[in-house]
């Protein structure tokens, strides 16, 4: 991998991330967010800070790479980049790395603005790995997910479709609404859940047991295996079929 | 002149097709010139051109590069080549300058800029969105990218459709100058009139398969009636004449009408590309295209 050339593009990136829009709406939702968690309270807010970090490194990291390769597909520019001397891996790792970017600063924004309005616990260092780590992997989600869909608003449902089956879980799990033992295993192998995991250990008191563990090894080589033999392998195919060149 | 590209018996099927879009077909590109390929819509022109610049693989048969087969080739190849597609290709939220200064920095070799873009009647222009653009200017626009990493050889999909004659000529003129500094071009178009005028040689595919190459001066000839026709009016009439061209300065009566007559128009009896394309791939043009 050349590196000038590796960072161009991560550098091109992240210029269209903010010149179509896509950094102006992740901020607008952070103050969305930023706002509802400043008039809550107590508990709830405990539950909600982390749960809000949790959409923005998840959900939120497969429409924003949606959105990129929606946008890159309605302009053929994906052909254009077949006829220069990046490579694949170059190209592809260049969304996944501008995607993580942008997304860890719209949610330091947050966690900033409520270490400064409100007193919060957090362990720096260990909430910048899980935003990282959790984005990394569900941006590489969501670049397969785009190679599949016809068009944006079908990326749209088929992410509702993946909130349904594993958020919704996490999420009543993380409201203590499921409580029995045996989801606690079972939720691990969802990675939304794992992304939970190691978001929820940023926050004191924190105990770096078994599962955070699991969780960082599950996302992190999970991320590594559908890049390699999904993504990059899927990529050329997926290029030219869009191309109508 | 060095055979640029060598392309032998290639054969190339889709993806759950059955049958070959390309059935071996040989050609070579000269070191040099300006290479035509025409036919008719789903002849092979589009896939031929995404083969030899490495968009589709698994094909069957020989492609020489520079002598080398093009599969050694990794993506160091697309440093000594420039493609302008035919349908626009930039990123239309930015402006034309971000466009061509964000590919270029993609390339070792570059080409200035301000030149290629005052050169299509760009450089006024280079901060407009190109999403503003009118589809002209996104035409040119591709040419420029094209151009940025001073290629050696230009592969040009339709390149003056949609533009109007002035800026087709500035488009034209510009290939010529490519050629004239030595870079070769692969040209893919149904406007004949440019074929005839840019290319040095043309080959017709047809159904996947070459059944023609040569220049464009000796295919005319070829498929053309070897003589001459003239008009002459006499008592109010236009009177038309036709004789061979074999020993053409001896023909007496040819001679005697060109002496006494008033010639109104002469022409040779060769035939157009256009009239060529027609014979060879049994296709009518598009006449709106043309």
């Amino acid at each position: 991998m050349k590196t000038n050339r590796f960072f161009y593009l991560i550098k091109g990136e992240l210029i269209r991330l903010h010149k179509y829009k896509v950094t102006t709406v992740s901020l607008m939702i952070a103050i969305i967010w930023g706002v509802v968690l400043y008039f809550v309270e107590g508990d709830i807010f405990n539950s909600l800070l982390p749960f809000l970090i949790l959409i923005d490194a998840t959900m939120m990291s497969l429409m924003y790479i949606g959105s990129v390769m929606f946008f890159e597909k309605k302009e053929s520019t994906i052909s254009t980049m077949l006829v220069t001397p990046s490579k694949h891996s170059e190209i592809i790792l260049s969304k996944i790395f501008a995607n993580t970017i942008h997304n860890f600063f719209s949610t330091a924004l947050i966690i900033i603005a409520f270490v400064l309005i409100k007193d919060i616990q957090i362990n720096y260092f260990l909430i910048a790995l899980a935003v990282i780590i959790a984005t990394l992997f569900h941006t590489t989600i969501g670049l397969l997910l785009s190679y599949y869909q016809k068009d944006f608003t079908t990326m749209l449902t088929t992410i509702m479709s993946i909130s349904f089956v594993l958020v919704i879980p996490s999420a009543l799990y993380g409201f203590n609404i499921l409580t029995a033992d045996i989801w606690e295993y079972i939720l691990l192998i969802n990675p939304i859940q794992a992304a939970a995991e190691i978001i929820n250990q940023s926050f004191k008191p924190i105990d770096l047991n078994w599962k955070y563990y699991f969780s960082i090894a599950y996302l992190v080589v999970g991320g590594i295996l559908v890049y390699k033999y999904l993504v990059l392998s899927k990529f050329k195919k997926y290029a030219v079929s869009i191309s109508g060149v | 002149m060095n055979n640029i590209f060598e392309v032998k018996d290639l054969k190339f099927k889709y993806h759950k097709k059955q049958e070959n879009v390309l059935k071996g077909i040989n050609f070579e590109i000269k070191e040099g010139e300006i290479f035509g390929f025409l036919g008719p819509s789903g002849a092979g022109k589009s896939t031929t051109q995404k083969v030899i610049i490495k968009i589709l693989e698994n094909y069957n048969g020989n492609i020489l590069y520079k002598g080398k087969d093009l599969k050694s080739y990794d993506n160091q190849f697309f440093e000594d080549i420039g493609v302008s597609f035919e349908m626009p290709i930039h990123f239309s939220k930015m402006t034309a300058m971000e466009n061509m200064s964000f590919f270029q920095q993609l390339y070792k070799k570059k080409a200035d800029i301000q030149q290629l873009m005052t050169r299509v009647g760009l450089w006024e222009d280079k901060d407009k969105m190109v999403g503003e653009y009118s589809k002209g200017m996104k035409i040119r626009l591709n040419m420029v990218r094209a151009l940025l990493n001073q290629p050696n050889m230009l592969f040009l999909d339709e390149p003056t459709n949609g533009l109007d004659p002035t800026n087709a000529k500035i488009l034209k003129d510009l290939i010529r100058e490519f050629r004239s500094e030595g870079g070769t071009v692969f040209i893919t178009s149904h406007i004949m009139a440019d074929i005839d005028q840019l290319c040095d040689r043309v080959a017709f595919i047809v159904e996947g398969e070459i059944k023609e190459i040569d220049s464009p001066r000796n295919l005319k000839i070829r498929y053309g009636q070897r003589v001459v026709k003239l008009e002459y009016s006499e008592n109010s009439k236009i009177i038309e004449k036709e004789f061979p061209l074999e020993n053409l300065g001896e023909n007496k009566e040819f001679i005697n009408l060109i002496k006494t007559k008033n010639i109104e128009t002469i022409h040779s009896g060769e035939t157009t590309l256009e009239d060529i394309f027609i014979k060879v791939t049994g296709v009518k043009l598009d006449n709106e295209n043309q």
